[in-house]
């Protein structure tokens, strides 16, 4: 029994509000802030953004983070569960709206990604449902006529003497109570759920086809949307005979928005047809003429020439590579590649008298609120969005054209609608990994610790990218000129001043290195970029853990062994390396296994994975990997294991079949045929070590990626010999 | 108008008899567990019972299925009444974003229907047309091999035995 689902029911019974529908209508200080976006509910308490409790005894969370998968829910569910002394299953949460009091502390806007969640809101949320907790017995105290200190809570109620009383109950007095601030939240000593294994609170949900995501949605009059666009990034249309499409049955509407050209109908099946049918012609734009091969003869051009700027360094590289006793000189390529969750873009949008509600798994509700306002005209205060499940995240979906799309279709056809992008539609026109040509140049001194570390990387940036997309959602106000402008300055920033931090993080933070240096070479063609799971990281630890197994072994050291040596300044990645290496030594592998190792911090969390694989007719089979982490407290330490093992999983698809190809500026690739993902038959048995820890939590929806390329490679040099260099892995004949 | 059974019910759509059924159980009958993830027949987001047998239905026009009894997750179980293998997905927390799941329980519930005792190859070859993004893969056999061998399965197996034979 999913109490989820019961609890909403309740609530929803008790606002009197049918059909789910959010009203809203609640201001904290009354003053001209924003109202909250939180439900209208007669006689409940809202101490704070996050807490919401009906005379019903209905607690509601208003999670502010976006589920898509990583267990965002039933972490922050577990630290408000914990403090307020309710079961995290006995909660019923929402996702929130925009609104300001929902911003990730760690980024400063309403954002989820960077594994930042848990880190973020784990004392601020659990200080607020302290706060709210201690009100209430407050509140109890006044109505029983009884000492505080006489009451204790228990799941969701007061117990005072024998009897239990629900929070409900007393939430006319709370409301009238001063809410404090810094209400004592419990010791570790005495936490009930969270460190425990605890299954998440959305696995009912997701078990019966019952949890909802933005595809779901319906709403009366509702017509479909399918949108052509050009083939080429940031061509824009040219010409498309448009009765093509207008014709074919169902069809009500065919409108060119900024991104191509839109076919609306009655039905999804409608609008698909009808859209093939149209032959849209495209502006050329310099892309057209660059191919993967463009692609990489420009990184090699900017690589070995003089431009870049460095980001970092410390020593004398120069020196110390010349007076290396061993020194070694490689380049690495990661491609472009694409996110591919397995709900592609969608959104539904309803937009009348004024009013706009947008319906949407997104991983930044209040820029999707901004990009509606901005396309459809109206303020954001009459701009409702609703976020859902997520069906996979990944940093994709932090990029709404989608939005935009949506926006200007409804505007045009003055219509409610939904809008699907196809699967050919999410790996041909979104936005991506970034490809990367990385050298490095390292030395190790006469007792074999790394000496001189140089390495420089050649790619795009993402953040101006980034820039482009989130700015005219987050400032709806701000004009496309003033906009265009900001994003031109950093653009030029980047290329010619500093070091955009998400194309090099990785290559040098991890070891000593005395004599370090990193460098970048932007070198951009059109491509649109974004942040992948893990982001730099994903490609940078490719190139230093397969650099570092080579040193290793010039150095004639094991590979462990040599990174201990090398990590006497970061403790909590030597630990993690130390654990590992323990596993590593009683590892057996039968004959014709190979083990292979790689270690890398990111986003606060240390990781080392050893992977296990087999060789066969030049295919890799990778058969287990164990993987050690070190993420500070583990909140839910299964939701942990999974998470590892998920961004394992990922990293795997990325590392073995990962690669999209440019043609006349064009992605070749388009469906699952020829952008092959991981299946169950090539997925490894994963082991996850959760290195023991009361420090505080960081992330774990990305860590667990970064070292899997490298573990694989290493794997491979010592099935094979050959040290692979390139992603994806593929072994010559 | 083209008629077949939906979750033990008959129902009639004039839907053109082009529209993949997926479609039609989604837009037309608004059931929404079934997903759309490729539109090619790739990734088992889709994927309902046709008599009995997986099949995906982004690529399956309603035509085809005039006649014949179509269940979908809704069909399975529910919130309220587990199929014993949610109940497994469920004890063992299996879903992160969820989005692949519905077609992950259909096909591992027709593959326990005509398997009750799979070997992880069985498991392997019958699930790996079903695409998992978020890498759920090892959870995901977990729970099919502990389904195999719940009670509850092999007692449901029993009564729909009986009731082959009563019939």
């Amino acid at each position: 029994m999913n109490s989820m689902n019961m609890s909403r029911r309740r609530f929803l019974q008790a606002s009197g509000i049918v059909g789910g529908g959010l009203v809203i209508g609640f201001s904290l200080t009354g003053c001209s802030t924003p109202k909250l976006p939180v439900e209208n509910v007669a006689g409940s308490f809202l101490p704070n953004a996050f807490i919401q409790i009906t005379p019903d005894n209905v607690i509601r969370f208003y999670c502010p983070r976006d589920e898509m998968g990583q267990g965002v829910t039933t972490g922050l569910g577990t630290l408000v569960g914990e403090e307020l002394d309710v079961d995290p299953r006995h909660l019923d949460i929402a996702f929130a709206g925009p609104h300001e009091a929902y911003n990730n502390p760690d980024i400063g806007m309403q954002i989820t990604g960077g594994s930042t969640s848990i880190h973020a809101h784990y004392t601020p949320l659990r200080q607020a449902a302290a706060n709210t907790r201690r009100v209430l017995l407050d509140a109890a105290a006044r109505d029983l006529g009884v000492a505080r200190s006489s009451l204790t809570t228990e799941d969701g109620h007061i117990v005072s003497g024998g009897e239990r009383h629900p929070y409900g109950k007393f939430v006319a007095t709370a409301a009238k109570l001063e809410v404090p601030e810094d209400a004592p939240m419990k010791k570790a000593t005495e936490f009930r759920y969270i460190g425990k294994d605890r299954g998440r609170l959305d696995a009912v949900a997701k078990s019966t086809g019952t949890a909802v995501y933005g595809i779901d949605i319906d709403v009366p009059g509702m017509h479909y949307a399918v949108v052509r666009r050009s083939p080429v990034a940031g061509a824009r249309l040219k010409s498309v005979d448009k009765s093509a499409a207008a014709s074919m049955p169902g069809v009500t509407d065919v409108v060119e928005i900024s991104s191509g050209v839109a076919v609306v109908a009655e039905k999804y099946w409608q609008a698909k047809t009808a859209a093939a049918r149209l032959e849209p012609r495209w502006e050329e734009v310099p892309l057209d003429k660059v191919d993967t091969a463009t692609v990489k003869k420009d990184y090699r051009a900017a690589m070995t020439g003089d431009e870049g700027l460095t980001k970092d360094e410390r020593g004398d590289i120069e020196a110390a590579l010349s007076s290396a006793s061993e020194s070694i000189d490689n380049e690495y390529w990661a491609p472009y590649l694409a996110h591919a969750p397995m709900e592609p873009m969608s959104a539904v949008i309803n937009i009348k008298d004024g009013q706009a509600e947008l319906w949407a798994g997104t991983q930044g509700p209040a820029a999707a609120q901004g990009l509606v306002s901005r396309f459809a005209d109206i303020a954001p205060e009459n701009v409702k969005v609703h976020n859902t499940y997520l069906g996979g995240g990944f940093g994709r979906r932090a990029t709404l054209t989608h939005v935009i799309e949506i926006t200007q279709i409804a505007k045009a056809t003055n219509k409610p609608i939904h809008l699907l992008w196809s699967r050919e539609d999410d790996i041909r026109n979104g936005v991506y990994r970034p490809a990367s040509l990385m050298r490095i140049k390292a030395g190790i001194d006469d007792k074999g610790v790394v000496s001189a570390w140089q390495a420089k990387r050649v790619g795009g940036n993402i953040t101006p990218e980034t820039l482009k997309n989130m700015m005219p959602g987050l400032f709806p106000g701000l004009g496309n000129g003033t906009i265009n402008f900001m994003v031109g300055i950093s653009n030029d920033l980047y290329k010619g001043w500093i070091v955009d931090g998400s194309s090099v993080e990785g290559l040098g933070e991890d070891y000593d290195f005395p004599n370090m240096q990193v460098n970048h070479a932007t070198v951009e063609h059109g491509v649109p970029l974004t942040f992948w799971r893990s982001v730099g990281h994903s490609f940078t630890a490719f190139a230093k853990e397969s650099m570092m197994d080579e040193l290793a072994e010039k150095a004639g050291q094991d590979p462990i062994a040599f990174r201990l040596a090398n990590t006497k300044d970061n403790p909590k990645l030597n630990n993690v390396i130390r654990v590992a290496g323990e596993h590593m030594k009683k590892m057996t592998p039968r004959p014709g296994r190979f083990l292979g190792f790689a270690a890398h911090s990111s986003f606060k969390t240390s990781v080392a994975e050893i992977a296990e694989i087999s060789v066969d007719n030049g295919q890799i089979n990778v058969h287990k990997v164990t993987c050690v982490v070190d993420c500070g407290l583990a909140i839910n330490p299964d939701i942990v294991k999974t998470q590892m093992s998920s961004a394992i999983m990922f990293g795997l698809t990325a590392a073995l079949y990962g690669e999209l190809d440019l043609e006349n500026g064009a992605i070749k690739q388009g469906n699952f045929n020829d952008y092959p993902m991981l299946r169950m038959n090539a997925a490894p048995q994963v082991d996850v070590v959760i290195i023991d820890s009361k420090e505080h939590p960081t992330g774990v929806g990305e860590p667990g990626l970064p070292p899997i390329a490298p573990a694989v490679a290493n794997a491979v040099y010592a099935a094979t010999g050959q040290r692979l260099r390139s992603l994806p892995l593929k072994l010559e004949a | 108008m083209i008629e077949f059974t939906l979750n033990g019910k008959t129902v009639q759509t004039d839907e053109d008899p082009n529209t993949p059924l997926l479609w039609v159980v989604r837009d037309t009958f608004k059931l929404k567990g079934a997903k759309f993830g490729c539109g090619a027949g790739l990734c088992g987001a889709c994927t309902m019972h046709i008599d009995g047998v997986a099949s995906r239905t982004c690529i399956m026009p309603v035509a085809a299925v005039a006649g014949k009894s179509i269940t979908t997750i809704e069909g399975l179980g529910s919130p309220e009444n587990l199929h014993p293998v949610q109940a497994a997905w469920v004890e063992h927390s299996v879903p992160q974003c969820g989005y692949c799941q519905s077609g992950q329980i259909m096909s591992a519930a027709a593959l326990l229907a005509s398997n009750p005792n799979p070997t992880e190859a069985d498991v392997d070859a019958a699930m790996s047309g079903n695409i998992c993004r978020c890498g759920c893969y090892p959870q995901i056999k977990a729970a099919v091999m502990s389904a195999a061998g719940s009670l509850a399965y092999n007692a449901m197996k029993d009564d729909a035995r009986d009731a082959e034979v009563q019939a």
